[in-house]
C-alpha cells in the first residue's frame, strides 16, 4: 500500500499546478492528512486488499466445490474459508466501500465544501477501521473462525478466542462506520455552497444521506450485540446462551437488527451512483427526482423493519414471522420506483455506452433479479423450503455482487479521472464488463437453480445430481475472476501510464465535473460555487460543459476546451 | 425556536428556570420512589416508566436545551428514540408470542405428547382423506394417517 | 452546478483574513462550525442510545418472560443507594448546564467550579456503586454463569430460576453506563482544565456544550436504570 501512495503521487510531479496529489508528498503527508480526498484514497486502498483477499477466497471456496468430496481442501479448512470469506467481504469491504471511498472523495465536493465537516474525526475513522482490520487479521491468525459471518450463539460461543477477537473487530469497525455516518450527514445539513438547495443535491448525494441514517441508527446494535457476545463468552452472562436460560434467537434478533440494515447500507449508494451514471450518459434529466432521492430514504427506515425474514425457520412466533413477511414485501415498493425512474431517465436521452454506463445496464439486469428473489424468499411459506439454501446464496450475491459490486465498479470507473487524473483504457473496460457480466451470471444463476433443487448452502460436499450446476459456477467465478483482474490489471497501468484526463470527460453536470480542475485543489474549489440550477440540467449541456456525443473516448472529446483548469474557461463565456 | 437564529448571541437559559428544572427533577424522584413502596398492581412499571419518561423529558428539553435549538437537533433525538421504541416492539412481536403455532417448545415433552394423543383422537377416518389415486391403493388405508400426525 | 462561478462567494478569499482563532478553515462562519458541532454530537448521543437500546431489549424480554425472578433480585438491590445515586448524577447535571450557562455570560471561574462540582459528583457516583457491587460480589452474585448466592437474604434467590440472568442484566448495564460515567469524568476533567486556562468566552464554548450533552445523556440512562433495576 505505501509505496503505491507514492506511486499515486509520483504520477502527477510534471505536472505544474498543485493539486491535492503533489502539494503535500512523503508517506507521512498521507498518514496525517485532513484531506477528503486523500483520505477516501487511503480507504480505496484498503478496501481494494479486501475485495482481493476476499475473492481470493471466494475462488477457493468454488474450487472446492468443483467436485462432491475433497477438492483442495478438508472440510474444516473449508469452514473457516467461507466464514472469513463473508466476514471480509462483508465488513472490510462492503460496508465501508462506497461511503467511505466515493462517499468520502466525491461527497463533499458535489457539495462545493471544501471538506467535510469533521477532518480530524474522518481520519480517526481510517485509523479506527485499519485497527478494526488488523484484529480481524490476528484473529484469522490465531484460526479456527468457522462460525459464518453471522456468529450465531450458541456455536460460536464454544469456539474460543478467535470468536472473541473476530467479534471485537467488528465491533471496533463499526465505530469507524459510524465516525463516517455522522461526517457525511453533518456535512449534507450544514457545508452546502449558497444556493444548494435539498432539491438540488445530486442522488448520490441523496442516497449517501440515506446510507448514513441506517448507520448511525443499526451500527451501535451490532456495537452492543458484540459486546454481549464477548460477555458472554467471559462473564457467562446468560442472555445468549441456552445452557445458562438465555435465548439465542433473541441473539439472531440483535444481530439481523443492524445485518438486515446493514445490507441498505450497502447497497443504498449504489443506487445513488446508478443514478449518477444514468443521467450522465443518458445526457438527460432524472426522471422522478424526488420520487428517487426520497424512495432512498424509504428504504433506508423500512430496511428496520424487516430484520425478522431471515429467521422465519428459527423457531420466532409466527406474529412476528407474518409481519415482517408483510413488510419485506413493500419494500418492493421504493425499489421498483428507482428501477422503473432509471428506465424512464433513458428514455429519449442520447444514451453513451462508456465502461460506467455498461457497469450501471448491468446493475439494472442484476439487480432486478436479486430484487425479485428477494420477494420470493420473502414468502413466508416457500421459504421453509428455500432457507439455507444456494437460491439464499444466489439472491445475496445477486443482490450485492450484481447490485452493490457493479454499481461501485461503475462508479470507480466515472470517477476515476477525477480522482487519479489518468483515464483507463476504455477497450479493456469493455472486455473487462463483458466477462464480469458473463462470469457472474454463470456463476450466481446456477447457484439458484441448485437451490431450488435443495443445495443446501455451507456444505462442503454434496450429491453427485448436483456436480454439473457446482462446475458450471465454478467455472463462472473464473471468468468473473478474470474480468476483475483484468480491471485490476488496466487500473494500475492507467496509475502509471494512462492518458491525462480532462476536467471533464464525461460532460457530466453535477460540481465536481464542472467547478473543479482535472485533478482537484486542495481545497477543492478556488472560489466557493454559487449554485442556480439543478443537479441534472442539462439544456445547455453543449455549450456549457461539452462532450457526451458518443464520438467514443471522452478524454479525445472533451481535451481541446477543459485542459486548463476548469473554471476559468466557463466564467469567460 | 428562532432564537438560537441570530450570530453567536445563543440563547442563555436562565439560572432560575435551570434551578426549577433541578428542583422539579428532585421531586420526581422522590415521587417514582415513594410510590414504589406502595403496590399499584399492574400499574407499578407503567408509573415508573412514565415518571422517568417526565424526567427525562425535563433534561433533554432544559438542560440539553433542545427546546430552544435548532429544529433539525430535536428532529435527529426523535428518530433515535422511534427507532428504540422499533427495537423493542418488533423484538417483542417474536418473543412475546413465541411458540404461539406450537412449531418450538416451550410446552415439555409430555405435554407435546399428550397434545399429539389428543390430536391422533380427534383424527378423522382415512376413508375421508383420500386425495390422490394413490390413496385408493391397495391397501385401503392410504396414508393420510401417517402425514397428519406432523401437523 | 453551477454555471455563475463569477459570481461566486467573497468568503472563500476573505474568511482567510479575519477569523478567529477557534475557526477551523472548511467552515465559513463560527455559527456554521457550532452547530455542525451540535449536530454532530446529537448523531452521536442517538448511537449511544440505541448501543443502550439492545440492553433495555434484553431487560424487557427477560422481565417478560421471569416477572417473578426479577422482582424477587431487584429486591435485593438498595434503592436507597439508588436513589442517592440518582440524586447525585441530576445534581451533577444540573451543575454542568450551570456551567454552559456562565460560560455564555463569559463567567469564566463560576463555570470552571461548576464543572469542577460535576466532577465531585461523579465521582461520589462511582464511590457508590464500587460499594454496590462489591457488597453483591461478597454474597457470591455474579452473571448468571457463576451465580453462586449465599448468605442472609440472598439464598433466597438461590432457589429461584433467571434470577442469575437479573444479575447479568444488572451489572452489565451499570457497568456499561459507570464506564460512560468514567470517561465523562476524563472529558470534564481535561475541559474544566481549558476553562481554567480561559479557552473559552461566550464566542466559543463548543467544547463545554457538547460534553454537557454527552453528560446529561448519561443522567438519561440513569433515569431509566433507576426504577427498573431498583423499584420495580
Amino acid at each position: 500500500m505505501e509505496t503505491a501512495h507514492k506511486e499515486a503521487s509520483g504520477v502527477t510531479k510534471t505536472e505544474e499546478a498543485p493539486n491535492y496529489l503533489n502539494h503535500e508528498s512523503g508517506i507521512w503527508s498521507w498518514l496525517t492528512t485532513l484531506d477528503h480526498k486523500r483520505i477516501g484514497i487511503m480507504y480505496a486502498w484498503a478496501v481494494a486488499f479486501f475485495f482481493l483477499v476476499g475473492g481470493l477466497l471466494a475462488l477457493a471456496v468454488r474450487m472446492e466445490l468443483f467436485g462432491p468430496g475433497e477438492t483442495i481442501m478438508g472440510p474444516d479448512a473449508y469452514n473457516q474459508t467461507f466464514t472469513l470469506h463473508g466476514i471480509i467481504m462483508i465488513f472490510l469491504f462492503l460496508v465501508p466501500a462506497t461511503p467511505a471511498v466515493l462517499g468520502n472523495f466525491v461527497l463533499p465536493i458535489q457539495l462545493g465544501a471544501k471538506d467535510v465537516a469533521f477532518p480530524r474525526l474522518n481520519l480517526a475513522s481510517w485509523y479506527i477501521y485499519m485497527i478494526g482490520a488488523f484484529t480481524a487479521i490476528a484473529a484469522i491468525l490465531l484460526g479456527d473462525i468457522d462460525t459464518g459471518w453471522t456468529f450465531y450463539a450458541p456455536y460460536s460461543l464454544q469456539q474460543g478466542s478467535a470468536v472473541i477477537i473476530m467479534t471485537a473487530s467488528v465491533f471496533v469497525i463499526g465505530f469507524s462506520s459510524i465516525l463516517t455516518g455522522m461526517n457525511m450527514i453533518v456535512t449534507i445539513h450544514k457545508m452546502r455552497a449558497p444556493g444548494l438547495t435539498w432539491n438540488r443535491l445530486p442522488l448520490f448525494v441523496w442516497s449517501i444521506y440515506a446510507t448514513s441514517i441506517v448507520q448511525i441508527l443499526a451500527t451501535p446494535v451490532i456495537g452492543i450485540t458484540m459486546l454481549l457476545l464477548i460477555f458472554e463468552q467471559v462473564l457467562q452472562i446468560g442472555i445468549f446462551d441456552p445452557a445458562l436460560g438465555g435465548d439465542p434467537i433473541l441473539f439472531q434478533h440483535f444481530f439481523w437488527f443492524y445485518s438486515h440494515p446493514a445490507v441498505y447500507i450497502m447497497i443504498l449508494p449504489g443506487f445513488g451512483i446508478i443514478s449518477e451514471l444514468i443521467a450522465t450518459f443518458s445526457r438527460h434529466r432524472v426522471f422522478g427526482y424526488r420520487a428517487i432521492a426520497l424512495s432512498s430514504v424509504a428504504i433506508a427506515m423500512l430496511g428496520f423493519l424487516v430484520w425478522g425474514h431471515h429467521m422465519f425457520v428459527s423457531g420466532q412466533s409466527a406474529v412476528s414471522s407474518i409481519i415482517f413477511s408483510l413488510i419485506t414485501f413493500l419494500i418492493g415498493i421504493p425499489s421498483g420506483i428507482k428501477i422503473f425512474n432509471w428506465i424512464a431517465t433513458m428514455y429519449k436521452g442520447s444514451i453513451w455506452l462508456q465502461t460506467p454506463m455498461l457497469y450501471a445496464l448491468s446493475f439494472l439486469f442484476l439487480f432486478t433479479i436479486g430484487g425479485l428473489t428477494g420477494i420470493v424468499v420473502g414468502v413466508l411459506a416457500l421459504d421453509i423450503h428455500l432457507h439455507d439454501t444456494y437460491f439464499v446464496v444466489g439472491h445475496f450475491h445477486y443482490v450485492m455482487m450484481g447490485g452493490m459490486v457493479m454499481a461501485l465498479l461503475g462508479g470507480v470507473h466515472y470517477w476515476w479521472p477525477k480522482m487519479t487524473g489518468r483515464m483507463y483504457n476504455e477497450t479493456a473496460g469493455k472486455i473487462a464488463v463483458a466477462l464480469i457480466f458473463v462470469g457472474f451470471n454463470l456463476t450466481f444463476f446456477s447457484q439458484l437453480i441448485m437451490g431450488t433443487k435443495g443445495m443446501p448452502r455451507r456444505y462442503y460436499d454434496y450429491l453427485e445430481q448436483f456436480t454439473a450446476l457446482h462446475q458450471v459456477s465454478t467455472i463462472g467465478s473464473w471468468i468473473l475472476a478474470a474480468g476483475l483482474f483484468l480491471v485490476m490489471g488496466y487500473g494500475l497501468y492507467s496509475l502509471v501510464r494512462g492518458k491525462k484526463a480532462p476536467a471533464n470527460p464525461w460532460g457530466a453536470a453535477t460540481l465536481e465535473w464542472t467547478n473543479v480542475a482535472a485533478i482537484p485543489d486542495p481545497h477543492n474549489f478556488k472560489r466557493t460555487p454559487l449554485v442556480t440550477r439543478g443537479p441534472y440540467d442539462f439544456h445547455l449541456a453543449d455549450e456549457v460543459f461539452g462532450g457526451g456525443d458518443g464520438a467514443g473516448d471522452g478524454a479525445a472529446v472533451r481535451a481541446p476546451d477543459a485542459a486548463p483548469p476548469a473554471p476559468e474557461p466557463k466564467t469567460a463565456q | 425556536m428562532a432564537h438560537s437564529d441570530g450570530h453567536a448571541d445563543h440563547h442563555i437559559i436562565p439560572f432560575k428556570t435551570l434551578a426549577n428544572v433541578f428542583g422539579a427533577l428532585v421531586v420526581l424522584t422522590v415521587l417514582t420512589v415513594a410510590v414504589a413502596q406502595v403496590d399499584l398492581g399492574p400499574l407499578e412499571i407503567p408509573v415508573a416508566l412514565g415518571i422517568a419518561i417526565a424526567k427525562s423529558a425535563l433534561v433533554v428539553m432544559f438542560f440539553m436545551a433542545l427546546k430552544y435549538d435548532k429544529p433539525v437537533n430535536s428532529m435527529v433525538f426523535t428518530v433515535g428514540t422511534v427507532f428504540v421504541v422499533v427495537f423493542l416492539v418488533f423484538t417483542l412481536f417474536d418473543t412475546a408470542f413465541r411458540g404461539d403455532i406450537g412449531n418450538v417448545g416451550v410446552q415439555t415433552i409430555e405435554e407435546e405428547e399428550a397434545e399429539l394423543e389428543r390430536l391422533r383422537e380427534r383424527e378423522p377416518d382415512p376413508e375421508q382423506l383420500r386425495v390422490t389415486p394413490s390413496d385408493y391403493g391397495q391397501d385401503g388405508t392410504g396414508t393420510g394417517s401417517e402425514d397428519m400426525n406432523d401437523q | 452546478m453551477a454555471t455563475d462561478t463569477a459570481v461566486a462567494t467573497p468568503e472563500a478569499d476573505e474568511s482567510h483574513a479575519h477569523h478567529p482563532p477557534h475557526l477551523q478553515h472548511h467552515f465559513v462562519s463560527s455559527e456554521q462550525q457550532f452547530d455542525s458541532a451540535k449536530l454532530g454530537m446529537w448523531l452521536f448521543l442517538i448511537t449511544e442510545i440505541l448501543l443502550f437500546s439492545g440492553m433495555f431489549v434484553a431487560y424487557t424480554v427477560y422481565r417478560a418472560w421471569h416477572p417473578e425472578a426479577f422482582t424477587e433480585a431487584s429486591a435485593t438491590l438498595d434503592w436507597v443507594l439508588g436513589g442517592v445515586n440518582t440524586l447525585v448524577l441530576l445534581g451533577s447535571s444540573f451543575t454542568v448546564a450551570l456551567s454552559i450557562h456562565f460560560a455564555q455570560k463569559d463567567d469564566r471561574m463560576k463555570a470552571f467550579w461548576n464543572l469542577i462540582a460535576t466532577l465531585a459528583l461523579a465521582g461520589v457516583f462511582m464511590v457508590i456503586k464500587y460499594f454496590e457491587w462489591t457488597a453483591k460480589f461478597e454474597h457470591g452474585v455474579f452473571p448468571a454463569g457463576f451465580f453462586d448466592p449465599h448468605g442472609g437474604y440472598y439464598e433466597t434467590l438461590a432457589s429461584i430460576p433467571y434470577t442469575g440472568q437479573f444479575f447479568s442484566i444488572y451489572f452489565v448495564m451499570t457497568g456499561i453506563h459507570g464506564l460512560h460515567v468514567l470517561i465523562g469524568m476524563g472529558v470534564i476533567g481535561w475541559i474544566a482544565w481549558r476553562t481554567f486556562r480561559g479557552h473559552f468566552s461566550s464566542e466559543y464554548y463548543t467544547p463545554i456544550e457538547i460534553t454537557g450533552l454527552y453528560w446529561h445523556l448519561v443522567d438519561i440512562i440513569w433515569i431509566f436504570l433507576f426504577p427498573l433495576l431498583y423499584l420495580v
